[in-house]
């Protein structure tokens, strides 16, 4: 074989060798790309393609300041910072910087825990401030790490902590209107889908890049104006504290449109603290989640029911024994006594005397009996309820956007427990479980002129611009009475008033009330020796501007309306007539 | 002759083979592959700026945010109560209306 023939036979060995080499790798690349392509594919997107949360901003919360909204739940940047112990070289350090940095963000065992190797992961501070995270990284300190998250802070401290609520670990809303609009203040969070480099920087090629942007919360105003709030609590806690009281709420409402303006619960809490809480009672809202037996105070319910019923009038009269007796239940009695005689029911009301609301309750249904008797047939019972439960919406829920609202009950003619004695209590607030704002609710649709606002605490929202968005005027939902029954009723009360405690009020101004000293229910039997005290008024000038709710009580301690929590009622009345800068008549 | 047929044909003088035909395609391919990896890598450095000012912006957001909360502790009714210009306010006297 010759030198040419041997190369010809190489080349070709080669050639073969060469394609067949080829045709290895094109069967491979076949297998890989075409067989086996739904498990790279996948594979290389799982490397290559990050998905991340674009977390939705927590809506921020509002008050009014007079007319003008003002932030009073914010969220704050806060960090996290924590070590990777096998990363740390110099763990003395990172303890003294820290410590000197953050302060009492500072978790107690820091020392141990900077030197917990092999854990990669531990946490040394937490809620610490951008000014702080910045100082600790400018140290350049290895092994220390910061995670970014956000936290909710209420800088006004205690303020209407009922009322807002809080959010919890998890970052769900907890009580107030932070659980009622959970949904609207969170939001709902982004995703970002793409194509990332090694520093997880998002590119823009490939094709299945995904950019859905976080949808921020609302944020919400409230009616509750804070300078209202912040005063009602002043003199709330400082009446409780000075009269022993455990207990003491005060609503205050626009009568005019049903907004609430001041919920007040003593004792409170701050919520950027409610770890530290200790009773769980505190976070509720008593206002609208203890329904309680609102006593004489509702004897204004009666008189308006009577007026617009055409049953009795302010003038009208009925002979006073101080006692009464109903369907041969106990004789029911003045806890006053010696107006007796005839009498009209608006001394009646001066004196809060039982047998009169019980005489206008037997009046209802056509009833004439003699002194000292009461039958509160079935046509009273059912005009009662009736008033009660449909016209002035009492126990039912208001629907107000606040976690928690109970109904109370008014328990109706139809149930066994609807009878004549039951509705002959009813008449002066007992027997009977309302809740406070049901009650000022119902009663500001006495002072206005008959129209039933449903009480509002949402005011409306503030875009992302800072503009604020009021709602719609609202509009009543219900007429309860006619107007002028309104306006006889709203005499009757400012006369009340006005007999005994007109020279606690400014002069010029028109301001009702009605006391209420209500017993308690204790293991089925009425407590003398436990009483609640309230008071219920309006005042304004030419109308009705605000009515105002107050209740004192606490466990084995007697508290009386006119003693106890008319001062309250007389502290915030005056203050807002010159808040609400309310020019006297004449 | 045709009508309307050149009269004048030029011949280059450079013959081309396969060969060269080849490697000019390859050549060409090579081109037109590097113009699209320099657009998209242009492409991929926009994103890099865009990552900055997105940054940037985060940065801001969250300056703003910090002075909001510090602006909202300051104006709290708390704070301004207790501060010293509040201290130094006498009391007001009651408003009087005047009948014109």
């Amino acid at each position: 074989m010759d030198q040419r023939t041997l190369s010809h036979k190489r080349i070709k060995l080669l050639k073969v060798l060469l394609i067949a080499a080829m045709a290895i790798f094109v069967c491979r690349l076949f297998y890989m790309q075409v067989l086996q392509y739904s498990k790279y594919h996948a594979l290389a997107i799982e490397e290559q393609v990050k998905s991340l949360t674009i977390p939705a901003k927590r809506g921020e919360i509002y008050a009014m300041d007079g007319v003008t909204p003002v932030k009073i739940v914010l969220n704050e940047n806060v960090y996290t910072v924590f070590v990777d112990p096998t990363e740390v070289v110099e763990p003395e350090q990172i303890v003294n910087a820290v410590r000197a940095i953050s302060g009492g963000t500072t978790v107690n065992d820091i020392d141990q825990l900077v030197r917990a190797k092999p854990s990669r992961y531990k946490i040394i501070a937490k809620n610490v401030s951008r000014q702080q995270a910045e100082m600790l990284q400018t140290k350049h300190l290895r092994g220390l790490g910061f995670q970014k998250t956000t936290r909710r802070v209420y800088p006004e401290g205690q303020l209407a902590s009922q009322t807002l609520g809080f959010v919890n670990a998890a970052g769900l809303g907890q009580y107030g209107i932070e659980e009622a609009l959970n949904n609207q203040l969170n939001g709902t969070d982004g995703l970002l889908r793409s194509v990332t480099d090694v520093s997880n920087v998002p590119l823009t090629i490939g094709d299945q890049n995904i950019s859905q942007p976080a949808k921020n919360g609302e944020n919400i105003a409230l009616t509750i104006d804070r300078n209202i709030q912040s005063y009602s609590e002043q003199v709330l806690a400082n009446q409780v504290q000075s009269i022993g009281a455990t207990n003491g709420s005060v609503i205050v409402m626009d009568p005019q449109t049903g907004k609430v303006m001041a919920m007040a619960n003593y004792p409170t809490y701050n919520p950027e603290q409610y770890t530290k809480v200790l009773d769980a009672q505190q976070f509720n809202n008593a206002i609208i989640t203890s329904p309680y037996e609102p006593g004489s105070v509702m004897k204004t319910f009666t008189a308006a029911i009577g007026i617009d019923t055409g049953t009795m009038t302010a003038s009208s009269t009925y002979n006073n024994i101080d006692t009464i007796s109903v369907a041969g239940a106990p004789a029911i009695g003045n806890a006053t006594r010696g107006q007796t005689g005839t009498i009209t029911f608006q001394h009646a009301l001066d004196w809060s005397l039982n047998t009169g609301y019980v005489t206008i309750a037997d009046r209802l249904g056509g009833a004439n009996n003699p002194p000292g008797v009461a039958t509160v047939n079935a046509k009273s019972r059912n005009i009662m309820y009736d008033y009660l439960y449909n016209h002035f919406k009492l126990g039912q829920l208001t629907g107000i956007t606040l976690a928690g609202e109970q109904k109370g009950i008014i328990i109706p003619p139809t149930d066994e427990q609807g009878n004549a004695f039951r509705y002959a209590n009813m008449s002066f607030g007992q027997g009977m479980n309302l809740t406070m704002l049901q009650v000022a609710a119902g009663f500001c649709s006495i002072v206005n002129g008959g129209k039933y606002y449903t009480p509002t605490v949402v005011a409306g929202s503030v875009d992302s611009d800072g503009v604020y968005q009021a709602k719609p005027a609202p509009q009543p939902s219900g007429q309860s009475m006619s107007a002028s029954a309104s306006a006889q009723a709203k005499q009757m009360i400012h006369d009340a008033r006005a007999r005994f405690y007109a020279a606690n009020d400014k002069p010029g101004y028109d301001i009702g009330g009605k006391t209420g000293t209500s017993q308690t229910l204790i293991n089925g039997s009425y407590d003398n020796n436990q009483t609640v005290g309230s008071y219920l008024g309006y005042g304004g000038d030419t109308a009705a501007r605000y009515v105002i709710m107050v209740r004192v009580e606490g466990a084995g301690k007697t508290y009386e309306g006119n003693r106890d929590a008319m001062p309250i009622f007389t502290a915030i009345s005056n203050w807002m007539i010159d808040y609400m800068k309310l020019q006297p008549k004449n | 002759m045709r009508r309307n047929q050149n009269t004048v044909a030029f011949a280059s003088s450079v013959k081309l083979g396969p060969v060269t035909h080849t490697v000019l395609v390859a050549l060409m391919i090579t081109v037109l592959g590097l113009i699209y990896l320099t657009q998209a890598t242009k492409a991929t450095s926009y994103d890099y700026q865009a990552q900055k000012i997105d940054n940037k912006i985060a940065d801001l957001t969250s300056t703003k945010t910090d002075l909001e909360v510090e602006n909202a502790r300051l104006t709290a009714l708390e704070s301004v109560r207790n501060s010293s210009v509040a201290k130094a306010m006498t009391t007001t006297d009651d408003t009087q209306y005047v009948q014109q």
